[in-house]
């Protein structure tokens, strides 16, 4: 649908990067809107669909960045829940209450950027082992995770969780510890070829003084280094703050932001030109506004057009919560939480310090088979989760016919015609055979979210 | 031609290179031929948890060294199953003797690493990562072999109520846990009637071309899709062919794990490493400080038991040529007893490796034991030329890639 409705234009950045003005050839629809919510939320209910359908692309992106709701109570809720959970050695008790925030959050987009930054800066738990330091350390996360970046760079410079994970709880004068430093200019900011092995053991140096002391981020001084550095061509008595600021003025830092971003929220099958990064990456570069570049992918002509539709494969995490959107409800977070493991994703552990490989690394056999199964369960009356979604009540809530709907909440109506003449052939078998209507209805929303369609965000 | 030399020549010309060459180079065609073979080998990794005592194992009854460190533990001629006029295996091992005279059974001797570490979670990592003493270790030998296939298909299970290992932990590719059969099938949806046609439904959609599609995203998600569906249905045939389980396993939870990764193999589900285990560092497992006799026994007779059940029900169904069943544990133990009739934490241990194309016998010296490590026997062959081995000479991967190094396989395999 959305695919033919538009010429291939070559990307030039100006066109690509202006804000999205539906016309006759590119209209705002139900395709496009189901679009956004999988990009900038965990997907959509009915109800939002239709209310994005009448509001236009630019009111729908502006609610996504910045809902009407009461996120601060909300978020300070759920942070009082998670911190009474948070104590062992393990991030075991914070996953339940995350899913959980991610399923109710009048600010979806909050989490999702949360979870990026997590995948970005990817500390684990296994590693860590310590509930509150993970606690504190996606809190840092989530404060400024539609905010700045600099401020989050320097606040997780000397993160308990960050040094914990990264083997320098000691970073004394006679014994820098690298991999900090090597992790942010190597994955964070810079990336490979970027930087110098000097680069990085000046860079350690200025890291000194910082320990980790019965579960305590401290300073000593007379463990800093206060001689002389040279890093990335500068030359001063720096310390961490200082790194922070000489990576953050870095070129290659915007650039390889903006890049990653572009894989979340415009498309993980090519990789952007120079031309297209370089505006963003510029603009970026002058304040570390993570909103103001999220919201100018998510507001471009680039972001609706089929260059990015239905270019990403949904994360486990994106798939499940996808389904849970779509019907209104809240499923069991702690089961969840396992059954995310299961398929390659078990939040608070990413698998090594790259992170979550994602994209086309999320499918293979088992996997694929493990999202039938999960959505069967989750679809199924017994346990473990016990029917907490209702496919019946939902298709009756809305008043429509159940085949045609669950397209169109699940796929907004977009699906080759065989597949869904498909589709539509096991909604009239079952209202012929007659049984019962609720079990048609869950079999049916489990045909329609295991598609291949719907693994596609 | 040994593996190692088919291996070789694989490795250095590839298969099309060796396919080109044509038919007249005979040692190349065969080689080619050979790598078939490797396409559905298939290894099963059997932890040891706690630390398994080597000499307790295969015991070198005649060694004085052995009789004067030993007062409780101690073996005589009479009591072991001899081997050889040195050595015999734990009276418990009864089954890996059978095994051992049906030639399905190798003992590599002397197994272990450089300065091995004396911890269990330290050492333990060290055989998982293969990488000992390495600081921010990410990946582990199994991870890092089946990242380098760069294939969508799933090389690697975890089998079994056992914790993940390091070793499966790998960058890009992701390792299932299975605990059941059932979960290897596609689940029916709903509990009436209605189910047989909602699995057509769901196949069906899976399979249906999309004319309309350019999108290279979909075809991946099909092609996973297709092929967890058909792969489902081969577990769904097994489990209902009621042959398909009829060996005589032991009432061991290890049996029952390897009597459902049997099933998985024969189901050819494409899996070529599993990995499960048995025992712990707690009180039950191999870690044994006091009164170890018993608890030791115990725990030989439930390895050999099931592993032999294994190997004769794989036997049994013609698969067994294309298995290999190797052990491992994160140390062996000391020579001399605690005065509490146990073991200390000792470095080199014995290997076993059961299946149907390995040679059989010893493989190896047995370690000296006035040259000692941590107290226990010093190591002469590295554990990495045994996983060199499994995985080069035995799965056909990319050893190096995984070890970091090149580790020279060994000879253990028939021709």
């Amino acid at each position: 649908m959305l695919a033919k409705d538009q010429a291939d234009k070559p990307l030039d950045p100006d066109w690509a990067w202006s804000p999205y003005r539906p016309d006759a050839q590119r209209p705002w629809n139900l395709p496009r809107a189901g679009h956004l919510y999988r990009r900038a939320a965990f997907g959509a209910d009915w109800s939002q669909l239709q209310q994005a359908v009448v509001d236009g692309p630019q009111r729908t992106v502006e609610r996504l960045l910045t809902p009407e709701g009461d996120v601060d109570a909300f978020n300070g809720k759920f942070d009082r829940y998670a911190a009474a959970s948070a104590g062992s050695e393990s991030a075991d008790g914070l996953r339940p209450w995350w899913l959980m925030r991610m399923m109710q959050s009048p600010h979806p987009l909050l989490e999702k950027m949360t979870f990026f930054w997590h995948n970005h800066f990817a500390l684990s738990g296994a590693k860590v082992k310590n509930g509150e330091m993970m606690l504190g350390y996606v809190q840092q996360l989530r404060s400024e995770a539609l905010g700045r970046f600099d401020t989050m760079l320097a606040g997780l410079s000397h993160d308990p969780a960050m040094l914990l994970a990264r083997d320098a709880a000691a970073n004394r004068k006679a014994l820098p510890c690298e991999h900090v430093p090597r992790e942010f200019m190597v994955r964070t900011c810079l990336g490979t070829g970027q930087f110098s092995e000097s680069d990085v053991r000046e860079a350690a140096r200025a890291f000194t003084g910082w320990f980790v002391l019965k579960g305590q981020v401290r300073f000593i001084p007379r463990e800093h280094d206060p001689g002389v550095k040279r890093i990335l061509g500068q030359e001063g008595n720096f310390d961490d703050l200082d790194v922070v600021r000489l990576l953050l003025e870095q070129p290659a830092t915007p650039r390889l932001l903006v890049r990653k971003l572009y894989g979340l929220l415009i498309s993980e099958t090519d990789q952007p030109s120079d031309a297209l990064v370089e505006p963003l990456a510029q603009s970026f570069a002058t304040d570390y506004d993570i909103a103001a570049l999220v919201g100018r992918m998510l507001r471009s002509n680039l972001f609706f057009s089929p260059a990015a539709y239905r270019r990403r494969i949904k994360s486990p995490l994106e798939f499940a919560l996808g389904i849970v959107k779509g019907f209104e409800a809240t499923v069991s977070a702690s089961q969840l939480g396992l059954d995310l493991a299961g398929l390659g994703q078990n939040l608070y552990e990413p698998p090594t310090d790259d992170g979550w490989p994602g994209g086309r690394q999320w499918i293979n056999p088992a996997t694929s088979l493990g999202r039938t199964n999960l959505a069967f369960s989750m679809l199924n009356t017994e346990k473990p989760y016990e029917g907490k979604i209702d496919p019946m009540a939902i298709v009756e809530k809305h008043g429509r016919q159940a085949g045609q709907f669950l397209v169109d909440l699940f796929l907004q109506g977009d699906l080759d015609d065989a597949v869904k003449q498909s589709v539509l052939k096991q909604a009239s078998g079952e209202e012929t055979a007659g049984g019962d209507s609720s079990q048609a209805a869950r079999r049916l929303a489990h045909l329609v979210v295991t598609l291949p369609e719907f693994q596609l965000a | 031609m040994s593996p190692t030399r088919r291996d070789f020549l694989k490795a250095s010309l590839g298969t099309a290179a060796v396919a080109s060459l044509g038919s007249g180079l005979s040692v190349c065609a065969q080689a080619a031929d050979r790598h078939r073979d490797t396409d559905d080998t298939v290894l099963v990794i059997l932890e040891l948890a706690g630390g398994n005592d080597g000499l307790n194992c295969i015991v070198p009854y005649e060694n004085h060294i052995y009789a004067r460190s030993r007062p409780t533990l101690r073996l005589t001629g009479d009591q072991v199953l001899k081997i050889n006029d040195q050595l015999g295996f734990h009276p418990q091992l009864e089954e890996f003797r059978r095994l051992y005279d049906e030639g399905h059974l190798s003992i590599v001797q002397g197994v272990g690493y450089p300065n091995p570490d004396g911890g269990h979670d330290e050492a333990m990592l060290d055989w998982q990562s293969a990488q000992p003493h390495q600081t921010n270790r990410q990946t582990g030998w199994v991870g890092r072999a089946i990242d380098a296939r760069e294939q969508a298909d799933v090389p690697a299970v975890l089998f079994g109520q056992v914790n993940r290992p390091f070793c499966l932990q790998s960058q890009r590719t992701i390792v299932p846990s299975i605990g059941s059969l059932q979960e290897c099938t596609l689940r029916p949806a709903g509990d009436d009637a209605g189910r047989s046609n909602h699995r057509d439904h769901l196949v069906e959609a899976a399979e249906l071309p999309r004319a309309e599609s350019d999108n290279p995203l979909l075809d991946v998600v099909q092609q996973g899709d297709r092929a967890a569906y058909a792969t489902g249905r081969k577990v769904e045939e097994v489990i209902r062919d009621a042959s398909a389980s009829a060996g005589s396993y032991p009432q061991f939870p290890l049996a029952e794990n390897l009597r459902i990764i049997t099933q998985l193999i024969r189901a050819e589900t494409g899996i070529r490493i599993f990995y499960t285990g048995f025992g712990s560092a707690n009180i039950g497992g191999f870690d044994n400080h006091a009164s170890q006799r018993d608890n030791h026994a115990a725990l030989l007779r439930h390895m050999s038991q099931s592993v032999a059940a294994f190997i004769d029900d794989l036997k049994q169904q013609g698969l067994l040529d294309r298995v290999v069943l190797m052990t491992f544990s994160e140390f062996g133990r000391t020579v001399q007893e605690n005065g509490r009739k146990g073991t200390g934490h000792g470095s080199a241990a014995p290997m076993f490796l059961a299946g149907g194309k390995v040679r059989g016998g010893l493989v190896g010296e047995h370690p000296s034991l006035t040259e000692l490590e941590n107290g226990g026997p010093k190591h002469h062959t590295d554990f990495r030329r045994v996983y060199a081995t499994m995985l080069e000479s035995w799965l056909g991967f990319d050893s190096q890639a995984a070890l970091g190094g090149r580790f020279e396989p060994m000879d253990v395999f028939q021709a």
